[in-house]
């Protein structure tokens, strides 16, 4: 008699695998096959996961058409399955995963769309963190102030993108029929800040210093060795970010730990 | 029905009249409408995360009760529960502080994967008690009695040995859990497996059920002959559960009973007039114990 854990592993394989099917022994069938009992479950697992996809990317889905959307998640659910039973979370990966497909090789902006995509979807469903109130500093011993590091609000998320993602999936889900045509999809690279903003999800270009200050700020770098950048902007690049509530918190420890979600 | 502002916020109990299950397609509608509905349920994993929906949720409790619906605990995993998942519910019930809080009696992780649906159990020994292990571990974190519900059922496993009614019971008995009936399961399962729908609503133990859920399916057509029926929530509820529904209030009393929509969801009018539905079957039953004590 199969253990339960034998069992459930068995029917992962036959629902990520339509080829192993050993479960099926284990079910009994009578005039409807086990291997079609078992197919209504694959369905259902297919059609939820594909959905969420289907939410989170929804100018991919466009750009590649609901057919080929349909294909590439299938692949993608089987070899990425979720890892957590909230779907909020759940594709990531598939950016990286459509750029690699040959099939997406006449998109070549594709993969960028696809990261601006999640970078709003993790905007939108990030947990709820109060602003960092620049008053909050006030009692911090200036001897330990060159030795502050913030943290980033969870929604924050900054991109390097090769193509102009921002512009395409506003011009794609725009919906017009030729929205392609006036996107200078080779118009070089673009650098964004992607973050909620009371209920609203909102992205920013950036030139490429405040980028890289943002980069340094959000990675840990610590306020002193921000400030011996030497750049006027810096403390004008700072002010902006408590203005704009892209920071969430700040220590002065120095361990180097901060959680670093930011691509 | 119960009109919102029957209850004051702090009553969080779950009336026993018609709710609702809320999807996003209606939050907009039901926070500019205030439709009167006796309670709403909503999916807990929908609202794990901060933002939008979440603000939607603290607004809608403000005027009704709320239950917490979970699709992903996966009560039946040998692998015991994701604590970082049930950490996630934990935290949301501290925050709506629902009236009922429920998980379905089956399994959807294995080896830290998440498969997307409610997978069927063997109804075993060992199955038994990897559930009540799960649900001993649930209660304790969320410092509350769950329901636990009935699934719909596609298929059965060879080994077998305990009749899905007899495990349900025995769950609530050993764990003191609440049982969920979900009266759509039990017509497809009952049509799928040839079992006595009447028998199994029989068997459940009264005292445990708190509450009921309708839902509509449809009866797939395989050729030869065959078919089987799916539990897919995506059109009004059938006659013939609607029956099994009035033998289940004539055997349970007045429960709160959820009117459950997910696929092509209709306008809030139409949701609203099938709990509609419900509610006067609701009223009836009251009538009937009434009758019944005078």
């Amino acid at each position: 008699m199969p253990t339960l854990r034998e069992i459930q592993r068995g029917f992962r394989d036959s629902l990520l695998d339509s080829g192993r099917e050993a479960i099926a022994g284990a079910i009994a069938g009578d005039e409807i096959a086990a291997v079609d009992r078992l197919c209504i479950h694959r369905n259902t697992m297919r059609s939820v996961l594909t959905g969420s996809l289907r939410l989170s990317y929804p100018a991919v889905d466009r750009l590649v058409g609901g057919d080929f959307f349909d294909m590439a998640a299938a692949r993608f659910i089987r070899t990425h399955p979720p890892v957590s039973g909230c779907l909020d979370d759940y594709g990531e990966a598939f950016a990286a995963f459509l750029q690699a497909m040959p099939e997406t090789a006449g998109l070549p902006y594709l993969g960028d769309v696809a990261r601006y995509e999640w970078a709003l979807t993790r905007a939108a469903h990030a947990e709820d963190r109060a602003a960092l109130d620049l008053m909050a500093l006030g009692d911090i011993a200036p001897a330990l102030h060159d030795g502050l590091r913030f943290m980033p609000h969870p929604s924050v998320s900054l991109l390097d993108l090769d193509y102009p993602a921002d512009a395409i999936a506003d011009a794609v889900m725009a919906g017009a029929d030729d929205a392609m045509a006036g996107i200078a999809v080779s118009s070089g690279p673009v650098r964004l800040v992607v973050d909620r903003a009371g209920d609203g999800v909102r992205s920013e270009r950036l030139e490429a210093d405040a980028f890289r200050f943002l980069q340094a700020l959000f990675g840990g770098q610590t306020l002193g060795a921000l400030a011996a950048w030497g750049d006027s902007d810096v403390a004008r690049y700072l002010a902006e970010q408590f203005t704009k509530g892209r920071l969430a918190g700040f220590t002065t420890e120095p361990a180097a730990s901060l959680s670093g979600s930011l691509s | 029905m119960t009109g919102p502002g029957a209850s004051p916020p702090s009553d969080r109990a779950i009336p026993a009249s018609a709710g609702i299950g809320l999807r996003f397609q209606h939050h907009e509608a039901v926070l500019r409408d205030r439709p009167r509905i006796g309670w709403m349920e909503v999916h807990s994993e929908n609202y794990m995360g901060g933002g939008v929906p979440l603000r939607c949720l603290d607004a809608i409790r403000r005027d009704y009760s709320v239950s917490l619906h979970g699709v992903a605990l996966s009560l039946g995993s040998a692998d015991g529960l994701d604590s970082a998942h049930l950490d996630r519910l934990a935290a949301l019930t501290q925050r709506i502080e629902p009236g009922l809080v429920s998980e379905h009696l089956a399994w959807s992780v294995v080896d830290g994967t998440y498969l997307a649906d409610l997978l069927p159990l063997p109804m075993t020994e060992e199955a038994l008690e990897v559930v009540c292990r799960n649900v001993d571990i649930a209660q304790a974190r969320l410092r509350r009695r769950i329901l636990v519900e009935n699934p719909s059922s596609y298929l059965r496993y060879r080994h077998a040995t305990i009749p899905e009614w007899v495990f349900l019971a025995e769950v609530s008995r050993r764990t003191g859990c609440g049982l969920l009936c979900d009266v759509n399961n039990i017509y497809v399962s009952a049509c799928n497996h040839g079992f006595d729908a009447a028998a199994y609503l029989a068997a459940l133990p009264v005292a445990a059920v708190a509450e009921i859920h309708l839902a509509g399916h449809t009866r797939r057509d395989l050729g030869e002959g065959r078919s089987i029926r799916i539990d897919d929530h995506g059109s009004p509820v059938r006659a013939e559960v609607w029956a099994l529904y009035e033998a289940a209030l004539a055997r349970f009393g007045r429960v709160p009973t959820l009117i459950e929509w997910d696929n092509d969801i209709p306008p809030l009018p139409i949701l609203l007039a099938e709990a509609g539905k419900a509610e006067r079957r609701l009223a009836k039953a009251g009538e009937a114990r009434h009758a019944d004590a005078a």
